[in-house]
């Protein structure tokens, strides 16, 4: 074999750019789950039974996140820091856009009875209001919830800052009563593709556009949706 | 005869590359890639490594968004510029700034690597058939550039998992049932960053010590 020099520096070369790939095509967010871009809201994946999501903003607005998160996830909190307390008070406050939140308990055990507790939350009437601020505060105080104290800690919580029915809420929680509520979103999670939270599937004008996974920024999302 | 002694001997029998044992090797590793970035053409070769390197592990974590909003989409200019800077560490929000300073720390040891391999290999003609007066090319010298570029292809490999955090991590073991497993990384992922230095490191020390005897501008390596 003719190895010269050039020929073993475009090894080495080829050989470091590939390795520089690292994840890509693996679990890194690659995938589409059978969303391509320009695939109507209500034939994504991420889009299945979306009209029974807690929600805000507008249902009409011209910008949509659909965003599958874990309330026990540290990316998650920062990317709430960070992105998604700007997105609710500037775009969505504004009527711009439309932020849909979807349960994804992948991470640390306690997420799993913090996601039951929100959808026992969301069923009752008049629930939606409390389910954001059961949310924020999951994501406010993450760091003193496990698996022994979350539904202690919700329950405490929903009777101090909510008219709801605590106890009722945390028994549907220890019953697992709103499981398909959970299952709907961790299938419509999977089938479109999201191996991490948080994964944001993004639609501008009723269509999708791109997906995010991680603790992007606000300028990166506003960008993408034109807000 | 001591321990160190015994693992020298097994060491040498099995064919293994010497491992740095003491500050003059991490004085020759720094003085290799000093005077090796030193030259405008190899300095520049790393840089440009450097930011591919990087480019590599930050863009890898969300490749749907660049392709469908930087490179495809309708996006104007300006905002795809945005999307794509905002993925860098100390840029975006990305990285926290503890693993977004290993990724730089990473990328620039690859960028060094391949800096270090590429004129090992030029200067030295260690593949080229004409080796030149004062090279040192002993027996590490080609293994040198070999575990340089298997040091990069492995540093760069786990950087660019690493980069993924837990939540990948968390992905990866579900899958076998296996998600708990997370608890026991205390610095979500970041321990993985870690490790990578340890290939990256060791390739820049086989690569110095292969290079041992050589001169580079004029100022031999080791000294």
């Amino acid at each position: 074999m003719d190895f010269t020099r050039r020929s073993a520096l475009a090894t080495v070369g080829v050989a470091g750019l590939g390795a520089l790939a690292g994840c890509l095509g693996g679990t890194s967010g690659s995938g589409d789950g059978g969303g391509a871009n320009g695939t109507p809201i209500g034939d994504h994946p991420a889009g299945a039974g979306l009209d029974s999501q807690p929600a805000l903003g507008p249902a009409d607005a011209g910008a949509t996140v659909v965003a599958f998160e874990d309330p026990s996830c540290p990316t998650c909190r920062n990317f709430e820091r960070n992105a998604g307390e700007r997105l609710r008070s500037g775009p969505v406050a504004d009527g711009d856009l439309r932020f849909v939140s979807r349960v994804y308990p992948i991470i640390y055990p306690w997420g799993k009875p913090a996601v039951q507790a929100l959808e026992a939350v969301y069923a009752r009437e008049g629930g939606e209001e409390a389910y954001w601020a059961l949310f924020d505060h999951y994501f406010a105080e993450q760091g003193a919830f496990d698996t022994d104290t979350v539904l202690d800690r919700t329950e405490s919580f929903l009777a101090a800052n909510t008219d709801l029915d605590a106890s009722g809420v945390v028994a549907d929680a220890e019953a697992e009563a709103y499981d398909d509520a959970v299952q709907t979103d961790l299938d419509a999670g999977s089938a479109a593709g999201a191996d991490r939270t948080p994964t944001l599937f993004l639609f501008r004008d009723g269509t999708y556009v791109t997906r995010a996974s991680g603790n992007v920024s606000y300028e990166t999302i506003a960008s993408a949706l034109r807000l | 005869m001591s321990g160190a002694n015994r693992l020298t001997r097994a060491r040498r029998r099995l064919g293994l590359p010497r491992l740095p044992s003491s500050r003059r090797d991490l004085r020759l590793v720094a003085r290799t890639v000093r005077l090796v970035l030193g030259v405008p053409a190899y300095g520049a070769l790393a840089v440009v490594v450097s930011v591919l390197a990087l480019s590599g592990f930050v863009l890898s974590q969300n490749v749907a968004l660049v392709r469908d909003t930087v490179i495809g989409g309708s996006l104007p200019l300006d905002a795809r510029l945005t999307i794509l800077v905002e993925q860098y560490p100390f840029v975006g929000t990305v990285y926290e700034p503890l693993p977004g300073a290993m990724l730089v720390v990473i990328a620039l040891l690859t960028g060094a690597n391949v800096a270090v391999v590429a004129y090992h290999l030029r200067e030295n003609g260690i593949l080229g058939g004409d080796e030149r007066d004062g090279a040192g090319a002993g027996g590490t010298s080609a293994g040198g550039s070999v575990g340089g570029a298997v040091g990069v292809f492995l540093g760069a490999l786990g950087a660019g998992c690493a980069a993924c955090g837990s939540a990948v991590l968390v992905g990866v073991f579900s899958l076998v049932g296996a998600s708990g497993v997370v608890l026991f990384l205390p610095f979500d992922g970041l321990e993985f960053t870690l490790l990578a230095l340890v290939p990256l490191g060791l390739s820049l020390f086989w690569l110095a010590d292969g290079m041992r005897g050589a001169e580079i501008r004029g100022c031999p390596v080791d000294i």
